[in-house]
């Protein structure tokens, strides 16, 4: 056990509401500028695996803790929290509200925590320059193109520095080269923050840019080599 | 994380919605300031009425402490006033003699004084005359001089110094304005002059109307009552204010009742609006929660939009509720038109309490409409929501219906309860509980009609598309109709309500106008017996009953019935009658709301304010006088009251006669000083001022139906739109899969008409139920008679009717726009 | 005392009748339908005690000093006035405006300060309000003044602050005013007054006030005067005294003021204890000012202190009168009265009532 494990799973197990298991004795550790791939077949319970990282479902048995806080010890509102400081998502829609100017929408989980409008709107412009979009960041979502839609998602999952980053399936609304594009902008904001990333993922492409590739079964993760 | 300290982010998501809807949020803004403007408006022109129609009163009473008042316009005998001066507790006494006074065509209350008297007991009834006006006479004693208040002077259009003729029971003499009379209100019609003068001038000797008393401190009322003869009573102004507030307390009620029904609506409509509003956002919400929002933020975000509405829609409504007041008192006078206020005119008071009231009223309707769809959007887990494309909807979930059904039953168990101090507020409670019933029945009733449909299929992909739809997310549905339900139901309630009365008011009509003349003097004036008898011999007539009508004080907190005195014939259409009567007893009649006010069954031996000992000999309908009015015998009357003088005249023509040419010869066979009061009409033309005054009585009430339905309306664009939009993905999910645009726009238009079908069904059934609250349950207890149900089948098709296409007409120009956009942009649209 | 009451009277009528609006203070309208005032009448009484209801005004003004148990000294004013206005003789109503009383009544108490009052006014009938024909009898509502067989008079009154019960016996016969009752007010001989004074009445009875009745004793005067028309113009105000001297002498003397003061008429007369008669002609009288006092309320200054120079056969007699208290004021404009002093006076050998009109504001003709 290595103490700068910034996510760590340990023999977690779920099953679907009609009693058909997804996983059990699941174990899995993120360090800091690591980036872990998790692949598999529909239905096996990739989405619910990152749901339970996140705190927004609970397994049946076993643990998952951020920065060695079990999720489990935490209420709703202590967990709400941990989402608001600790964690980033990027989803595959791009969930970039469209009646929010782009500065808003990567603003959004700083502006959660804070009523600081100058603080806030500055490291909103600093992500945007970061993603490439340091010009836009007056507009809406309606401007933007798919891959720029992600960037903004990115620069939002990145902007309040949190501990790790869950990714659902990040380029799947994306066409190959944009997908190309934006997995490299993940990858390198990733080990530039110094974050631990998730991606779950059909793309073997995105599973390429990721250190770690593991396949979800019904057994647990296996390492691909 | 605290609410406050992502204050910065809720007032982002609140913003930008504005932004993006802002039409939409400013027409649930508009339909609460509706609801409060009309509540609003109601309030302050019934209060406004109802202190005017006080303040004369007590422009006319002088502000004394007690009062002894006449029981009839006879007056009482003018001994009474040494009795009631040297009674024990009265501080000082002044008599008054109050008559009806006409000059050229104005009209004023004129009143008989000692100013000396008056001068201690009601001060502001003396005036003061300008400077110049004779200076060298008693003109306090000055049997000539007439003082006018400044309306009076206004209406009279005379000045000090100007002579001036008044007429007053029937006699006129010539009298002098001598001066103002600056304590009496703004607005009220009232001239002084010399009490003596009036007792001799207008026939008026020994009588007086009223006695003034100033009480000693500290003294009841006790000593005073003990002295009074029959045809006098005490007066309070307390008695007073009863009086004044239960002439027409019903009728104000009622308005109020429909204001806030108005109210309700737009509660309603924001309601529906935010529930779409939430369903459209609940990803948005699935987002932000994801990001760390609390699940109470939610709410807070919704109510905080809720409130800005209501802040908003309340002030609009406030400012549009004054305007609307000011506009209704100058155009229909203070009763709106029902005719409770006869004298004096209303000015606009502003009610500081019932603004706050109707504000907070409107804020609340439009934070409870939020509130109620953000908690239950706040209860969906944010992964699902973040993942589905719309609702989730399961057309098998069964839908309840119990507490649907345990409304409507209470409601109906309510309907049985008795008034409440003359007001049917369990009637009013019944019909809300039946209204919200029904709303609460609406999933359970869009499931069970749509049931059969949805089970049958192979029509047309549209219309299977639509039924589907509704049949599956009744909810949605449901949030939909509610506004049509309730709009519809209480339009329905009022038509059938109103046709009701109208179709009784038109039979009774028909009962009452047997006659072929009906002649009538206005003013206190009428017919001696001499006048009559010429009257009788006119060339064409084959028989004249006389009567005539006086007030008649029952109880000094009740208004006073009308006491009609005519002949009574085996014509007297009766609704119950007395078998036999106690022996010695002088027969009666009494209208059906004096039988219920005064609680007199018939047969029973009755006091009334005259000689005699009486009996109640019948019931019978009447429409016209809310107070009550009391059938005597004219020759009974004459008998108890020496009063020959006869005011009304029903005639009936010899076979073949003109009634032209009898009209004219009745009206030159008038005595000269009455010609110009009487008028001379026909049973149709009387049937239709009459009908005339009924509809201008209700004009309010048409007024306030048709806002609630307009209201009712827009909620069904609103959430027609609302819903539409929402479904922009779906749209263009069909589109892909070959559903042409027509057919979209198609399915949009059967899915409205359907909802405007199932809520126009449901609106009219929970209207005919209200209707009978109304009718059987509202209506005799606000007002004292009965009547029997009419359905107006003509306006129920047609509002079914306007539903069907308004609610088909909203969803397809909602469609149109919807699917304008091209079906790769609709699928791939993010939200 | 003629002016003063028709003066007070008047603007009584004008008060209460607000409503009326007309200044009776005007002059009376022409009389011709009254009787007019002439020399020469010769008063037979008890008929000239009751009302003279032909005549357009008449009053009954007792005034006086009371001493209770305690030796405290006290002033009163008890006055009715009668009235008959123009009005249609034919009207046949009871209400009509035949007759109108009026009744005043004021107590001056030297640890009050001020005055107490209280007033009735009512139109004749219903057994209410009526003047007798006869004898004195005047009653309204709970106030009343008769005259017994006997010849005492009786008084009662009631006001909220104080009530009288006073039994008034003559020790003298009537004094006639003027000539023979003939009392000229003005320069013109129509501008008169019937006038007698019953002076020195020996006053017993009672005095209630909060609740608690006290046996009174004291000394009055009674004015009885009648006429119908008084004023002539110019004048703004008058100073009237009635005296009773403690060796039985009588003195009454007036002037009526003109603008800035000037005295414009004056006349009185002076009953000796022996029973002799002065007359004072308007050259006979004088009053001057010893002390001034300025009203609070009203701002109005009064000589309520003055130097009455009388000239008698035997020369020029000077009596000083000073009042019980400075503020006698009489402020009932709340209910329609002038403002005006009447006070309780004591002078060197005698006491009586000092009455001052026209100071609060110029009274316009």
């Amino acid at each position: 056990m290595h103490d700068d494990a910034l996510l760590r799973v340990s023999s977690l197990a779920k099953s679907v509401p009609g009693g058909r298991e997804l996983f059990r004795g699941l174990d899995l550790i993120a360090r800091p500028g690591q980036l872990i791939a998790i692949v598999g077949e529909s239905g096996v319970g990739k989405s619910t695996l990152l749901n339970i990282l996140a705190g927004l479902d609970r397994p049946d048995a076993g643990q998952v803790a951020i920065e060695g806080v079990g999720l489990e010890t935490l209420d709703e509102a202590a967990l709400t929290r941990l989402r608001a400081t600790r964690v980033g998502f990027v989803f595959q829609a791009f969930h970039v509200l469209p009646y929010l100017t782009l500065r808003q929408n990567i603003a959004l989980p700083l502006a959660l925590v804070s009523a600081d409008r100058r603080s806030i709107t500055a490291r909103a412009d600093a992500m945007l320059e970061r993603v490439g979009l340091g010009t836009r960041g007056g507009g809406y979502a309606r401007d933007l193109s798919g891959g720029e839609l992600q960037r903004v998602a990115i620069a939002r999952a990145l902007v309040h520095r949190p501990a790790i980053i869950l990714a659902d399936e990040p380029t799947g609304n994306l066409d190959p080269e944009t997908a190309a594009k934006i997995l490299a902008l993940f990858s390198t904001a990733v080990r530039e923050n110094g974050v631990a990333a998730i991606i779950v993922t059909h793309s073997e492409a995105a599973a390429a840019i990721a250190d770690i590739v593991l396949t979800l079964t019904a057994t647990g993760l296996e390492r691909r080599a | 994380m605290s609410l406050l300290s992502a204050r910065l982010a809720l007032g982002w998501l609140i913003g930008g919605e504005w932004r993006a809807h802002p039409a939409r949020l400013a027409l649930t803004a508009v339909a609460i300031a509706i609801g409060v403007a009309l509540g609003f408006a109601v309030h302050l022109v019934n209060g406004s009425a109802l202190s005017s129609f006080e303040g004369a009163l007590r422009s006319v009473n002088g502000r004394a402490d007690v009062q002894v008042n006449a029981t009839t316009p006879f007056g009482f005998d003018e001994a009474l006033y040494a009795r009631v001066a040297t009674a024990t507790g009265v501080a000082d006494a002044s008599p008054v003699v109050v008559l009806r006074a006409t000059a050229g065509t104005a009209r004023f209350t004129l009143l008989g004084l000692d100013v000396i008297r008056a001068a201690q007991v009601t001060p502001s009834l003396i005036g003061i005359a300008p400077a110049g006006v004779d200076r060298r006479t008693d003109a306090a004693f000055d049997g000539q001089a007439l003082f006018l208040s400044s309306a009076a002077l206004r209406v009279l259009r005379v000045r000090p110094g100007d002579a001036l003729t008044v007429a007053a029971n029937g006699k006129a003499t010539q009298l002098r304005v001598a001066g103002a009379l600056p304590g009496v209100a703004e607005g009220q019609a009232i001239g002084v002059v010399d009490i003596a003068t009036v007792q001799w001038r207008f026939g008026r000797l020994g009588r007086l109307d009223r006695i003034d008393v100033k009480q000693a401190d500290g003294t009841s009322t006790a000593a005073l009552t003990a002295i009074l003869p029959r045809d006098a009573t005490i007066g309070t102004s307390a008695s007073d204010a009863t009086r004044s507030d239960a002439l027409s307390r019903a009728y104000r009620v009622n308005l109020d009742m429909l204001a806030l029904v108005a109210l309700l609506t737009g509660g309603f409509l924001v309601f529906s609006a935010q529930s779409l509003s939430v369903a459209r956002r609940l990803r948005a919400f699935a987002l932000i929660r994801t990001l760390g929002l609390p699940r109470n933020g939610i709410i807070a975000t919704v109510a905080l939009e809720g409130l800005a509405i209501g802040l908003i829609g309340s002030s609009l409504g406030l400012l549009l509720g004054y305007a609307v007041a000011y506009a209704a008192l100058t155009r229909f006078g203070g009763d709106l038109g029902a005719g409770y206020f006869a004298d004096g005119s209303v000015r606009l008071a502003f009610a500081p309490a019932a603004a706050v009231g109707f504000f907070l009223l409107g804020v609340f309707a439009a934070v409870a409409g939020s509130v109620l769809p953000a908690r239950i959007a706040a209860r969906v887990a944010p992964a699902a929501a973040l993942r589905n494309a719309g609702d989730m909807i399961d057309p098998r979930t069964p839908v309840p219906w119990i507490p649907a059904a345990a409304l409507i039953a209470v409601g109906g168990v309510a309907a049985q309860l008795p008034a409440i101090g003359g007001l049917p507020i369990f009637g009013f409670a019944s019909m809300a509980l039946i209204l919200a019933g029904g709303i609460a029945g609406m999933p359970w009733l869009a499931r069970t009609v749509l049931a059969p449909l949805a089970r049958r299929s192979g029509r047309s992909v549209a219309s299977d598309l639509a039924i589907h739809h509704l049949h599956g997310a009744p909810g949605q549905a449901a949030t939909a109709l509610c506004g049509i339900v309730a709009s519809t139901a209480l339009m329905i309630a009022m038509a059938v309500m109103v046709t009701s009365f109208r179709g009784a008011v038109d039979e009774w009509l028909g009962q009452i106008l047997s006659d072929d003349l009906y002649l009538r003097v206005e003013g206190s004036s009428g017919f001696d017996p001499a006048a009559q008898a010429v009257l009788r011999a006119t060339p064409g007539v084959a028989g004249i009953a006389f009567s005539r009508q006086v007030p008649l004080t029952l109880s000094a907190d009740r208004p006073p019935v009308t006491l009609i005195a005519r002949p009574v014939d085996a014509r007297f259409v009766l609704l119950d009658k007395a078998d036999r009567l106690p022996a010695g007893t002088i027969p009666i009649w009494l209208s059906e709301p004096a039988a219920r006010l005064y609680n007199w069954k018939v047969g029973a031996t009755v006091t009334l304010p005259l000689a005699g000992r009486y009996a109640v000999a019948g019931i019978w309908r009447d429409y016209a006088r809310q107070q009550g009015a009391i059938v005597m015998r004219e020759t009974d009357y004459s008998k108890a009251t020496g009063d020959r003088t006869r005011t009304e005249a029903a005639i009936t023509l010899q076979p073949g006669a003109d009634p032209v040419r009898v009209e004219q010869a009745l009206t030159a066979r008038t005595p000269r000083g009455l010609a110009r009061f009487v008028s001379i009409a026909r049973p149709a033309t009387l049937r239709r001022y009459a009908l005339e005054l009924f509809d201008r009585s209700f004009a309010v009430t048409y007024l306030l139906e048709g806002v609630a339905v307009l209201v009712g309306l827009a909620g069904v664009a609103a959430t027609m739109s609302a819903q539409t939009i929402a479904r922009t993905r779906e749209f263009g999910m069909l589109r892909h899969i070959g559903v042409s645009k027509r057919q979209i726009v198609a399915m949009l238009a059967s899915e409205g008409a359907l909802l405007g079908l199932v809520g126009g069904i449901a609106g009219i059934a929970l209207g005919g139920i209200m209707a009978q609250v109304l009718v059987h349950v509202i209506n005799p207890q606000s007002f004292n008679w009965t009547m029997a149900t009419r359905v107006p089948w003509g306006i129920v098709a047609s509002v079914a009717g306007a539903l069907v296409i308004a609610a088909a007409g909203t969803a397809t120009l909602a469609g149109r726009r919807a699917i304008a956009a091209d079906a790769v942009r609709m699928v791939r649209e993010d939200w | 005392m003629p002016y003063p009451f028709t003066r007070r009277f008047k603007r009584l009528s004008t008060g209460l009748l607000a409503a009326a609006a007309v200044t009776l203070t005007a002059a009376t309208p022409a009389a011709t339908d009254y009787p007019t005032v002439r020399p020469g009448a010769r008063f037979v009484f008890p008929r000239e005690h009751g009302a003279h209801p032909a005549f357009r005004t008449e009053w009954w003004y007792v005034t006086g000093r009371l001493e209770t148990r305690e030796k405290r000294d006290l002033g009163f004013q008890i006055t009715f006035f009668r009235t008959t206005p123009k009005t249609d003789p034919a009207n046949p109503s009871k209400f009509a405006p035949k007759q109108i009383l009026f009744a005043h009544a004021a107590l001056s108490d030297p640890s009050v300060g001020h005055l107490l009052h209280g007033e009735r006014a009512a139109r004749a009938g219903f057994g209410l309000a009526q003047a007798r024909i006869g004898d004195t009898d005047v009653s309204l509502r709970d106030w009343r003044i008769r005259r017994l067989a006997d010849g005492r008079f009786v008084a009662t009154v009631k006001t909220p602050e104080f009530a009288l019960a006073l039994t008034l016996t003559p020790r003298q016969p009537p004094l006639l005013e003027g000539k023979d009752g003939y009392s000229q007010k003005g320069p013109l001989p129509e501008q008169a007054s019937y006038y007698y004074s019953v002076p020195h009445l020996a006053v017993s009875g009672s005095l209630t006030r909060k609740g608690t009745a006290q046996p009174v004793t004291g000394q009055a005067w009674l004015d009885r005067e009648w006429s119908s028309d008084y004023l002539g113009g110019g004048a703004v105000g008058w100073d009237w005294t009635g005296l009773n001297l403690d060796d039985g002498g009588a003195l009454m003397a007036f002037r009526i003021r003109g603008p800035g003061g000037r005295q414009i008429w004056a006349g009185g007369s002076f009953r000796r204890a022996d029973g002799r008669v002065v007359r004072f002609a308007p050259g006979d009288v004088r009053f001057a000012a010893l002390k001034r006092w300025r009203s609070p309320r009203t701002g109005a200054v009064y000589p309520v202190a003055q130097r009455l120079s009388i000239r008698l056969p035997e020369g020029v007699r000077r009596l000083d009168l000073n009042p019980l208290f400075a503020d006698q004021e009489l402020d009932a404009r709340r209910s329609g009265m002038p403002v005006y002093w009447e006070g309780a006076v004591r002078t060197p050998g005698g006491s009586g009532y000092l009455e001052l009109t026209g100071y609060a504001d110029p009274l316009r003709m």
